[in-house]
């Protein structure tokens, strides 16, 4: 009976831990768990303590509200979560009470406050639950969306964010308070072990439970005394620096949390050096062998009384971790760059829209190139870029060599053509020769004799160059048409201005901007498509995948029915648009109307057919290659949105919607991201500007403590 | 720039007990920057017997940089490069810490003559022989250091007789066998040359 009670506990304490680490998203949860967590490892080590049908139901609850469980029905996770935390509760006065466990009151005095934190809070996050819900109910219909007027108020469930300098400190504050209040750190303690875990704060916690909070801090080289001994034997007037060597006044030293204790010159001297060579991030203590990072604060202070310029330069270094050392953020590839990163909410595979107007590939910083691979376009960019202008001019002057295939030009003289690497052929037929030949004949070759095997290894050079050019034209066409396609943006504007001063009776023209938008949508995936086939049904990437030819032949059909399908489409409702509208009768109009919604849902559905195809038949039956597509999203590519941190303060939200309208904050063209001067010129400007502001140059303790967990609670709704 | 007061005091603390620690530190010149340190052979190894001297080279940030060191005396071993001289030592890199000093830094060396390191080797051919034929490594090391690290010493005062002989001043022949690290031709050419 111990032993299985003891099981039910040991399989509590894991659950425990993993939902724990949603604290954010459900404090009631996560504070149950932690009760949990708390009570089950005491129980597990003083015995037996817990009865198994306590641990049971309380398992039940908090299983139910795992992560995976809680995003099909969150309001259930309220409750569930609400029921958790009373039984926990309970449970933990029954225990206290009982007198089993030899509880310091203390420790439970800080757990009922915990709790009583909550409550409070309860109210409020019913608010934010409601508000969640709202943001889904408010289903966006299939052609209503696209207008930019629209999409400005538009706010699907957000899959990316925007990070702009401004919100960037704002970004990573919910990490950091997620591990400052699990496991009550400073913030810069908390933040030197998302640095040092790239900041996936999973695997930090996965390290916790698998090995302890003391090795996690030792590797990353926290350290937290509780009081600091040596600055407490620090009576005597004067202190030895072993650094510089000298006798140095006791209030012009620094002791570190690791103890260790040097003269502020020398501290200073140090940090500087690092900084410099670029190590802002792991600036560790002087002592030899010492492994602690050193306080970002002090580093702070002593660095901005000799070069504030560098301290500032710290400050931005130590910030912009977040970005360069985590996978889920990326800085936007704009050139000139407009200063903004974006985070992914799940999937690294996706494509996504900065608020600067560039679409690129979140994975691999390029073009949105969907349905390609990243692995596909980089091969068919690379391949463009060193041949599409040459390739016109090539199929015309040269042939290619039948031995080493690459292109030869002809620059005079006879028939008898000599490439590079030594072979020579005949220019006519393109076949390979021998050596000698006279004016009018040439050994071991005679044209005009038809023989079929020199002419399929001639061929074979040329038909690889001619099935590129295929795709590549193609792709190209697309892609000018979709360049040609944008200027009907503008046209299409007038005309609808014109109609709409035309006519008396007031007529909805969404249809025509959501059908144009269709238009550049499927275009895109069309001209994609083309790059696709190409590597799909070529030899470069599968030639071994697709080794039976009947098969590859079948698979090839199948796709390029549905290409041509969306091909024929894509062109009548691009022929369709582009009609005069604002001269037709209204009964044209109408039939105009009927003709583009139609087509605009029904070239919709080829879409995402043709997506399925490529995921699950094509790309889905590879068995050694893993290529990762960005999934068809009807919509286009989302536009991040700015950054809504978790956050209940009226006035930060008031802030932050005040930063997030468009090109307030955008100022393309003024920074780059490894730069550190940037920050001068535009920040001043900005200060005067919004004042109210996040301020990166104010220490980041001061602007992150408006944000801080408990204040929030203090301001009720 | 660089802290004079500490390298001064440095200096001072390392020559009050080279004959214990068989480690001395001098001046080359003028300049505190340049230095060069002197390191006894540890007991029972190859190198033993022998006496190394080493290049030392202070940044303007030291001690918050590590200082830079070079063997002037050729030496067989696999953390040393047999051709110039170059340590590869972890302390002397990334994990160099302000509060070593060149004195530690030396010490650092003379133990890693006593344990050498063939898996992160500076001389891949001389961590090679160390690994596959311990005995014949053994050797080559005595012997280049009977060969290097003795005959400059030893035979110093000979040496600067003989340049003296050839006409140049005293007090200059000694200056540039110092520099040359006590090699005879070399001292000539430096003469020579100016």
């Amino acid at each position: 009976m111990r032993d299985y009670v003891v099981e039910i506990i040991e399989r509590t304490f894991n659950v425990a831990a993993y939902v724990a680490t949603s604290i954010h998203d459900y404090p009631d949860v996560a504070l149950a768990s932690a009760v949990l967590f708390y009570w089950s490892r005491r129980a597990s080590e003083d015995g037996l303590c817990m009865s198994a049908a306590r641990a049971c139901t309380l398992h039940d609850l908090i299983f139910r509200c795992a992560p995976g469980i809680v995003e099909i029905d969150p309001g259930r996770a309220v409750t569930d979560g609400a029921r958790a935390r009373i039984a926990c509760q309970s449970l933990a006065l029954e225990l206290v009470e009982q007198s089993q466990v030899g509880i310091c009151l203390s420790e439970l005095d800080q757990l009922d406050l915990g709790l009583l934190e909550t409550n409070r809070s309860m109210e409020e996050d019913d608010y934010m639950y409601s508000d969640d819900d709202e943001a889904d109910c408010s289903d966006r219909d299939l052609d209503g969306i696209e207008s930019e007027e629209d999409s400005l108020d538009w706010h699907p469930k957000p899959s990316s964010k925007v990070i702009t300098k401004e919100s960037l400190l704002l970004a990573q504050g919910e990490d950091l308070r997620r591990v400052m209040e699990f496991l009550k750190l400073k913030e810069q303690h908390a933040r030197t072990l998302l640095i040092h875990h790239r900041w996936d704060v999973d695997k930090l916690f996965a390290v916790l439970v698998d090995k302890g909070k003391d090795q996690l801090f030792a590797e990353a080289g926290v350290t937290v005394l509780e009081c600091k001994s040596y600055a407490a034997s620090l009576f005597s007037p004067t202190v030895a620096c072993n650094i510089c060597m000298e006798d140095i006044c006791a209030n012009e030293v620094t002791v570190m949390d690791c103890s260790h204790c040097f003269c502020n010159n020398c501290w200073t001297e140090h940090f500087i050096v690092k900084i410099n060579e670029g190590q802002s991030r792991r600036i560790r203590c002087m002592e030899h062998k010492c492994n602690a990072i050193c306080d970002e604060a002090a580093i702070r202070n002593l660095v901005s009384a000799r070069d504030p310029e560098l301290a500032e330069r710290f400050e931005r270094f130590l910030l912009e971790s977040y970005i360069d050392d985590n996978k889920m953020v990326k800085w936007c590839p704009s050139v000139p760059h407009c200063g903004n990163a974006i985070r992914v909410e799940n999937d690294e595979y996706c494509e996504v829209e900065c608020a600067c107007g560039l679409q690129f590939c979140f994975r691999c910083s390029s073009e949105a190139h969907s349905p390609c691979s990243c692995l596909m376009w980089e091969l068919w960019a690379k391949k463009c870029k060193d041949e599409s202008e040459t390739v016109n001019w090539m199929t015309v002057h040269t042939k290619p060599c039948p031995k080493c295939h690459k292109p030869v030009e002809k620059n005079g003289g006879c028939n008898l053509v000599s490439c590079i690497c030594g072979q020579p052929f005949c220019w006519l037929c393109g076949g390979a020769t021998g050596k000698n030949h006279t004016w009018t004949s040439i050994s071991g070759h005679s044209c005009g004799r038809y023989k079929e095997d020199k002419e399929q290894s001639a061929e074979r050079a040329k038909k690889d160059l001619y099935r590129y050019m295929h795709y590549h034209n193609r792709h190209k066409a697309h892609t000018d048409s979709f360049k040609l396609e944008s200027r009907l943006k503008e046209l299409i504007k007038d005309k609808i201005s014109i109609s709409e001063s035309k006519n008396i009776n007031y007529i909805d023209y969404t249809w025509v901007t959501n059908g144009l938008y269709r238009l550049f949508r499927s275009r895109r995936v069309l001209s994609y498509s083309y790059p696709f086939a190409y590597y799909m049904f070529g030899n470069d990437l599968f030639k071994d995948e697709m080794a039976d030819e009947k098969k590859r032949e079948l698979k090839k059909n199948l796709f390029e029915d549905q290409q041509e399908r969306l091909e024929s489409n894509v062109e009548k409702l691009s022929k369709s648009l582009e009609q005069q509208f604002d001269e037709l009768t209204e009964e044209a109009v109408m039939a105009m109307r009927a003709e583009v919604i139609n087509l605009s849902v029904h070239i919709d559905g080829i879409c995402k057919k043709m997506y399925e195809c490529i995921e699950n038949d094509l790309l889905g039956s590879l068995e050694q290659a893993i290529h990762n597509i960005s999934p068809y999203k009807s919509e286009g590519v989302e536009r991040a949105s700015e950054l809504s941190v978790f956050t209940r303060d009226p006035s930060q939200c008031f802030l932050q919607l005040n930063s997030s309208l468009k090109g307030e904050t955008m100022e393309p063209g003024r920074s780059s991201s490894g730069s550190p001067s940037f920050e001068k010129g535009c920040s001043s400007r900005k200060r005067g500007r919004r004042e109210a502001l996040l301020d990166l140059n104010m220490p980041a303790r001061a602007t992150f403590k408006s944000y801080d967990f408990n204040s929030q609670i203090s301001h009720p709704r | 720039m660089l802290d004079l007061s500490r390298v001064q005091k440095e200096l001072m603390d390392c020559n009050r007990d080279k004959d214990i620690s068989g480690i001395s530190v001098e001046l080359r010149g003028d300049d505190l920057s340049r230095l060069f340190g002197t390191i006894s052979g540890p007991i029972a190894t190859p190198y033993e017997g022998g006496t190394f001297r080493i290049d030392i080279h202070l940044t303007d940030e030291y001690p918050f940089e590590p200082p830079k060191m070079q063997f002037m005396t050729k030496v067989w071993h696999p953390n040393i490069s047999s051709q110039n001289g170059a340590i590869c030592l972890d302390i002397l890199k990334d994990q160099w810490s302000p509060a070593l000093t060149i004195k530690t830094a030396l010490l650092s060396l003379q133990a890693l003559l006593s344990a050498p390191e063939p898996d992160d080797p500076q001389d891949a051919v001389v961590a090679q022989q160390y690994l596959r034929d311990y005995p014949t490594f053994v050797g080559t090391a005595r012997y280049w250091t009977e060969t290097f690290a003795k005959r400059a010493s030893v035979g110093i005062e000979e040496k600067v007789q003989k340049l003296v002989e050839m006409g140049f001043p005293e007090d200059l022949v000694r200056k540039s066998l110092d520099k040359v690290g006590g090699d005879e031709n070399m001292a000539l050419e430096k003469l020579c040359s100016g």
